[in-house]
């Protein structure tokens, strides 16, 4: 993940066991995650239909659901699809600045 | 050839395993006993499947299971007027359904006891009022004779709360039959597996059907659901109406190539996050929870 800090990527963690801010902030820094999550109470998983975990879905540069996983579908399948949707997120910001 | 030699072999072991039952277990008692003794005898064999047993137990439970259904069957048959006969038929359809999810069993192509159990049901249970458990069996399954038994129960049968769960179930079946075809796609065991168990032709002429007409399809099916049957309860959980309009906004706003909603709330510290604010970058959403 540290080869992405530059690229326009973003990790959003959505966290369904309907923990306090603070609590989920205890486990995250236990376990060492330094991405944001929303701590949720259930309404987030709810109108996202995830009704396990792990839910994977990647959003491009425009806001479109490009991929749904439901459990985890691999680091290559995710790096794979991440690498190519970055590609055609920086190759946007390359035309608009020309 | 690969398929034959299992099928030889499961052959073999069921033939084995008739001879040391058939004395005990084909007893005749009342319609009702004989399908306790059926279901307890799938129950205990296909926990074998589950339990940390060498390739030869699990290949003799798989066995075991795979002569249940024309036992099932027969006894639908017979007693026709006999309340558990639509018990059975479910039953079949569930253990075949079982089999090809959670064995190598090779199926039984044309003859599927699956699609028997359908016809039969379609036959002789079609005005009945318990076929809500069958349109939800029946909707796992991935033959084209599931959704002619959804359609005509949803067209045919006389009670509302039945046409209620077979819409429901059809929409469900549609969708999710195109997800399975599509899953194919990325795995050839998968893919083979399939074949072996539902033939070319049919998965062909699957991968000819127009997507977006499935889905316009589920959708009106959904809105049907949603707009004539809505409070009508399913079995074990919430109504038809809730569970509708749930997966309408899936299709319609959370299915790839869709626009994703916003999403708004608390982050662990406590500062305020948005979707829309990543606009322009790349987001991996990731849903999590500890255990």
């Amino acid at each position: 993940m540290k080869e992405l800090a530059e690229k326009p990527f973003a990790l959003i963690g959505v966290h369904g066991n309907g923990y306090e801010p603070k609590k989920l902030k205890e486990v995250m820094t236990k376990e060492k995650l330094n991405w944001r999550s929303f701590a949720d109470n259930g309404a987030i998983f709810q109108k996202w239909s995830a009704r396990g975990t792990p839910v994977y879905y990647v959003v491009d540069h425009q806001g479109v659901i490009r991929h749904k996983w439901l459990g985890y579908p691999g680091a290559k399948g995710i790096d794979t699809a991440l690498e190519k949707l970055i590609k055609e997120a920086e190759g946007k910001t390359q035309n608009t600045s020309k | 050839m690969t398929r034959l030699l299992p099928a030889c072999i499961l052959a073999i072991c069921a033939g084995l395993v008739a001879a040391a039952q058939d004395s005990s277990a084909d007893k005749p008692g009342t319609p009702s006993e004989q399908y306790q003794a059926l279901q307890k005898e799938f129950f205990t064999a296909s926990r074998i499947i589950w339990q940390e047993t060498t390739e030869e137990e699990r290949r003799l439970a798989v066995a075991r299971v795979d002569k249940i259904p024309s036992k099932l069957l027969s006894l639908a048959q017979n007693n026709p007027k006999d309340p558990i006969a639509l018990d059975a038929l479910i039953q079949v359809v569930t253990i075949e359904y079982w089999l090809n999810t959670h064995t190598s069993h090779p199926g039984w192509g044309k003859d599927s006891p699956q699609a028997e159990a359908i016809a039969l049901m379609l036959r002789d249970h079609l005005d009945s009022d318990k076929l809500g458990e069958a349109c939800k069996r029946v909707h796992y399954g991935f033959r084209q004779e599931c959704e002619t038994f959804l359609r005509t129960v949803l067209e045919k049968n006389p009670h509302r709360e039945v046409q209620a769960l077979a819409c429901l179930r059809l929409a469900q079946f549609l969708l999710s039959r195109m997800e399975r075809l599509d899953l194919l796609m990325d795995q050839p065991e998968l893919a083979r597996r399939y074949q072996g168990l539902y033939g070319n032709d049919y998965l062909e002429s699957l991968r000819r059907q127009d997507r977006a007409k499935v889905t316009q399809d589920a959708e009106a099916l959904y809105e049907r659901a949603s707009k004539a049957y809505s409070e009508v309860k399913i079995p074990y959980g919430g109504t038809v109406g809730e569970t509708a309009r749930t997966e309408l906004f899936e299709i319609r706003h959370l299915a790839v190539g869709k626009q994703a909603p916003d999403m708004e709330g608390m982050d662990q510290n406590s500062q305020q996050l948005k979707l829309s604010d990543y606009r322009g970058k790349v987001v991996l959403l990731y849903f999590w929870s500890e255990f």
